[in-house]
C-alpha cells in the first residue's frame, strides 16, 4: 500500500466527524440523512484500509455489507422523510417532537 | 317493680332512639308528641314507682356486664327514697320542659336532632339517678356530658356556640377523670364497684384513702356542678337554647355532681378533712356565683351564675352533713330555676332575641301577666322570701351549715348567710329590671307568646310557692323529706338555734328585697356593686376565665405552637423532605434532556459513542 496507513486512518477520522457534525447540527433531514452517509463512508474507508494493511479479505467483505446496508438505509430514510413532510408539512426535525409523550 | 323501673329507664332511650332513626319519615307533629310522650310515661312510670315502693329500697341487675375472676360490673339498679324522689323531679321538669321546646323550636329545621339529644339526655340522667353499680353512672356521667356538649353547640353554624360546647366539654372532664381515679381507687381497695358494697366497705379503708376519695369526689362533683374552681364553663353554657339551658344547665345536670356526693355520701362523711373542704368549696362558691350574678347584664348569664350560686349552697348541705337540706334545696332550686329560664326563654323570644335586662323594654308586666305572676313567685322564692320553697330549703342548709361537724362551721354560715342576702339582691334587681322599668321609654316590637310557653311555667310556680311543704320542720320533728330519706339522727347537732336562724334568714332576705328596692325601684337603672372596677370584676367572673387563660390555656397553647411549629414542621417534616427535596431536583434536571426532539437525542447518542470510543482507545494505548 502506498498511502501509509495512519494516513487512512486520520482521513477516516476526519470523515466520520465531518458526518457526525452535520448530523449533528442541520436542521433539515435530508441533511442529517446525507451526514449519516458520510459517517457510513468513512466507516467504509477505514474497513478497506485495514483489509489492505493486514492482508486479510474480511474487511473488503464488510465494505460491502456496509454499501449494502447504506443504500437500503437510504431508502427507507428518504420514504420516511417524504411520509414525515406529506404528513406533517414540515421539513426541520425540530418540529418532531412526538416522542416525548 | 324491676319492670316499672325498667321502663321508666329505658322509655327516653326509646324515645331517642325513635328520633335518631325516623326523624325524616314521620312528621313533624308526630315526632313531637312521641318525645313528649317518651318523657310523660317516664314520669307516669316514676310517679307508680314512688307509690307503689312507699319508701322501701330496691335493688336488682337488669345485666351482668362485665365478669372477670373476683371483679363484676352490672347495669344494675338502686331504688331507694333518694333516687325516687330525684326521677320524680328529672323526669316532671323533663316532661314539662318538652313541652315547652316544641313551641319555642317551632322555628327551627333541626327538631329531630334537638328532641334527639334531649331524650337521650333524659336517658342519661336517669342512669345517674338510679345507677347502682358506679361503673353504669359513669356511663350516664359521661353521656350527660356529651348531651350537654351537643346541645350547647346545638346552633353550630356560629363558632362561639362550638367553643362554649367544647369548653364545657374540657372542663367537665377534669372532674370525670377524677371520678374515673376514685373508681379506680374504690377497685384497689377491694371494695367493687356497687353502690352498697361500696357504702358498707367504706369504714373498713384506710383513712388516709378515704380522704383521697373524698377529695376526688369533690373535684368529680365541681366538674360536673360548676363550683369553684371548675366553674368557668356554666356562663358560656347558656350559648344553647334556653330550654336547655333550663333542663341541663340548671334543673337536672348540674345537680348530678351533687347527687353524686349524696350517693355516696357514707364513704365522704368518713373523712373530717373532705367534708370541710366541700363546705368549704360550696360555700365560696356560692358567694362567687352570687357577687357575679350581681353585675350581669345577659339575662341568661345572672341566671347562670345564680345557678352556680345555688348548686353551691347545695354542696355546702353535703359539707355540712345535711344530705336532707341539700337534695330539699336540690329539688326546689330545680323548679324555681327551671320556671327562671323558661320564663327568661319567653321574654327574649317576646322581645326578639334581647338578652340586656336593661332593654328589655318597658310594659312587659301589663303585655305577659301570665308571664310575670310565675316569674314574680320564682324570684320571689330564689329570694328566699319566707314561706316560699327556696326560703325553707335554703335556711335548712344554712342551718345545717352553722351546726356542721366540718371545721370552721361558723365562717361557711356567715358566708352562706351573706350570699342569702345577695342572692335576694340580685333576684329583686333582675325582677325590677326586666318588670318595674318606666312604661314612658318606647316599647320594641313585641311578639305573642304561644300559650304552651306560658302554660308549662304555672305547675313550676306552684312548685315554687309551695315545695317548702315536703320539708317543713313542724315542732321538733323533722320534715317529710328528713323521715322520707330514714336519716339517721343522732349524728344531727341538735344544739342549732334554728328559729332564730330561720328569723336572720327572713331578714336577710327582706333586706335584700329592701335594697333591690331602693336601688332599683321607680324604673332606675344603675350598676348594683359601687365602683366601675369591681363591677367589672364581678362581671367577668373574678376574672377567672383570665386567669385560666393566662396559667392553663396560654402556655398550653404556646406549647402546642412550639411542637407544632418548632418540631413538627421544622424538624420532623424537614427531614423526611429532604430526600423528596434531592430527588424532586434530579428529577428536575433530568427532565430537560427529555424534550423528545430528534436532535436531543442525536446530541446524546453521539456523545455516548464519543465516550465510549475514547474509553476503548485508552484501554487500548493501556492508558486506563
Amino acid at each position: 500500500m502506498i498511502v501509509p496507513f495512519g494516513h487512512v486512518l486520520a482521513l477516516g477520522v476526519l470523515l466520520f466527524l465531518t458526518g457526525a457534525c452535520g448530523a449533528m447540527v442541520r436542521r433539515e433531514l435530508i441533511m442529517v440523512l446525507i451526514g449519516v452517509e458520510v459517517m457510513l463512508n468513512a466507516a467504509v474507508l477505514v474497513f478497506v484500509a485495514a483489509a489492505l494493511h493486514w492482508g486479510q479479505v474480511d474487511g473488503q467483505i464488510f465494505a460491502l455489507f456496509i454499501i449494502a446496508v447504506a443504500a437500503a438505509e437510504v431508502a427507507v430514510g428518504l420514504a420516511l422523510v417524504l411520509a414525515a413532510r406529506n404528513r406533517t408539512g414540515a421539513a426541520s426535525r425540530d418540529q418532531f417532537s412526538s416522542l416525548r409523550g | 317493680m324491676p319492670t316499672l323501673l325498667s321502663f321508666l329507664l329505658l322509655l327516653p332511650l326509646a324515645g331517642a332512639v325513635l328520633q335518631l332513626c325516623c326523624h325524616r319519615l314521620l312528621p313533624r307533629r308526630l315526632l313531637e308528641v312521641c318525645a313528649c310522650l317518651a318523657i310523660g310515661l317516664s314520669c307516669l312510670m316514676a310517679i307508680l314507682a314512688f307509690v307503689l315502693s312507699r319508701g322501701r329500697t330496691s335493688s336488682f341487675a337488669l345485666y351482668q356486664w362485665i365478669r372477670v375472676a373476683d371483679f363484676q360490673a352490672s347495669i344494675s339498679i338502686l331504688y331507694d327514697p333518694a333516687a325516687a324522689v330525684m326521677a320524680l323531679m328529672v323526669t316532671f321538669v323533663a316532661l314539662l320542659i318538652h313541652v315547652y321546646s316544641v313551641a319555642f323550636m317551632a322555628a327551627d329545621k333541626d327538631y329531630g336532632r334537638y328532641f334527639c339529644y334531649l331524650n337521650l339526655f333524659v336517658f342519661n340522667m336517669l342512669v345517674i339517678v338510679l345507677a347502682g353499680d358506679l361503673l353504669f353512672l359513669f356511663l350516664g356521667w359521661e353521656g350527660v356530658g356529651f348531651c350537654s356538649y351537643a346541645l350547647i353547640g346545638f346552633w353550630y353554624k356560629e363558632n362561639a356556640n362550638c367553643l362554649a360546647g367544647g369548653k364545657a366539654f374540657i372542663l367537665t372532664r377534669i372532674g370525670d377523670v377524677a371520678l374515673l381515679i376514685a373508681l379506680a381507687i374504690f377497685l384497689a381497695s377491694g371494695a367493687g364497684f356497687s353502690l352498697s358494697e361500696v357504702n358498707h366497705a367504706a369504714p373498713a379503708l384506710p383513712p388516709g384513702r378515704i380522704t383521697l376519695i373524698g377529695f376526688l369526689l369533690l373535684i368529680a362533683a365541681a366538674g360536673k356542678s360548676a363550683q369553684l374552681p371548675l366553674s368557668v364553663w356554666l356562663p358560656d353554657a347558656m350559648a344553647g337554647p334556653t330550654p336547655v339551658s333550663a333542663l341541663i344547665h340548671a334543673a337536672t345536670m348540674v345537680t348530678a355532681g351533687v347527687y353524686l356526693l349524696i350517693r355516696l355520701f357514707p364513704v365522704l362523711s368518713l373523712s373530717p378533712a373532705a367534708m370541710t373542704a366541700v363546705a368549704a368549696a360550696g360555700a365560696l362558691t356560692a358567694l362567687y356565683g352570687a357577687a357575679s350574678a350581681l353585675a350581669q347584664t345577659d339575662i341568661k348569664r345572672v341566671l347562670a351564675y345564680s345557678t352556680i350560686s345555688q348548686v353551691g349552697y347545695m354542696v355546702l348541705g353535703v359539707g355540712g352533713g345535711a344530705i336532707d337540706a341539700a337534695l330539699f334545696h336540690l329539688l326546689c332550686h330545680a323548679c324555681y330555676k327551671a320556671l327562671l329560664f323558661l320564663g327568661a326563654g319567653c321574654l327574649i323570644m317576646a322581645c326578639n332575641d334581647e338578652h340586656d335586662i336593661r332593654r328589655l323594654g318597658p310594659g312587659l308586666r301589663r303585655r305577659y301577666p301570665l308571664l310575670f305572676w310565675p316569674f314574680l313567685l320564682a324570684i320571689a322564692s330564689l329570694a328566699g322570701i319566707p314561706l316560699t320553697a327556696g326560703f325553707f330549703s335554703k335556711g335548712s342548709i344554712l342551718a345545717a351549715a352553722f351546726g356542721s361537724q366540718a371545721a370552721f362551721p361558723l365562717l361557711w354560715w356567715l358566708l352562706g348567710s351573706f350570699t342569702a342576702y345577695l342572692t335576694a339582691l340580685y333576684s329583686f334587681r333582675l325582677l325590677y329590671l326586666v318588670f318595674f322599668t318606666s312604661d314612658h321609654g318606647k316599647a320594641g316590637k313585641r311578639r305573642p307568646l304561644p300559650l304552651t310557653m306560658t302554660a308549662v311555667l304555672w305547675p313550676l310556680a306552684v312548685l315554687a310557692l309551695l315545695g317548702g311543704l315536703i320539708n317543713l320542720p313542724l315542732g321538733t320533728d323533722s320534715g317529710w323529706l328528713t323521715g322520707f330519706l330514714q336519716i339517721a339522727e343522732e349524728g344531727r347537732n341538735h344544739r342549732v338555734p334554728e328559729l332564730a336562724l330561720g328569723l336572720l334568714d327572713a331578714l336577710l332576705a327582706l333586706g335584700g328585697l329592701g335594697t333591690a328596692h331602693l336601688l332599683f325601684g321607680r324604673g332606675r337603672v344603675r350598676e348594683a356593686i359601687p365602683g366601675r372596677a369591681l363591677a367589672d370584676f364581678c362581671r367577668q367572673g373574678f376574672g377567672l376565665d383570665r386567669l385560666y387563660q393566662l396559667l392553663f390555656a396560654g402556655p398550653y397553647r404556646a406549647v402546642a405552637a412550639f411542637l407544632w411549629q418548632g418540631v413538627d414542621v421544622s424538624l420532623v417534616d424537614a427531614l423526611l423532605l429532604l430526600p423528596g427535596r434531592f430527588l424532586s431536583a434530579a428529577g428536575g434536571r433530568c427532565r430537560l434532556w427529555a424534550t423528545g426532539r430528534l436532535t436531543t437525542s442525536l446530541h446524546g447518542f453521539l456523545l455516548g459513542v464519543s465516550l465510549m470510543l475514547i474509553l476503548v482507545t485508552l484501554k487500548i494505548y493501556g492508558l486506563w
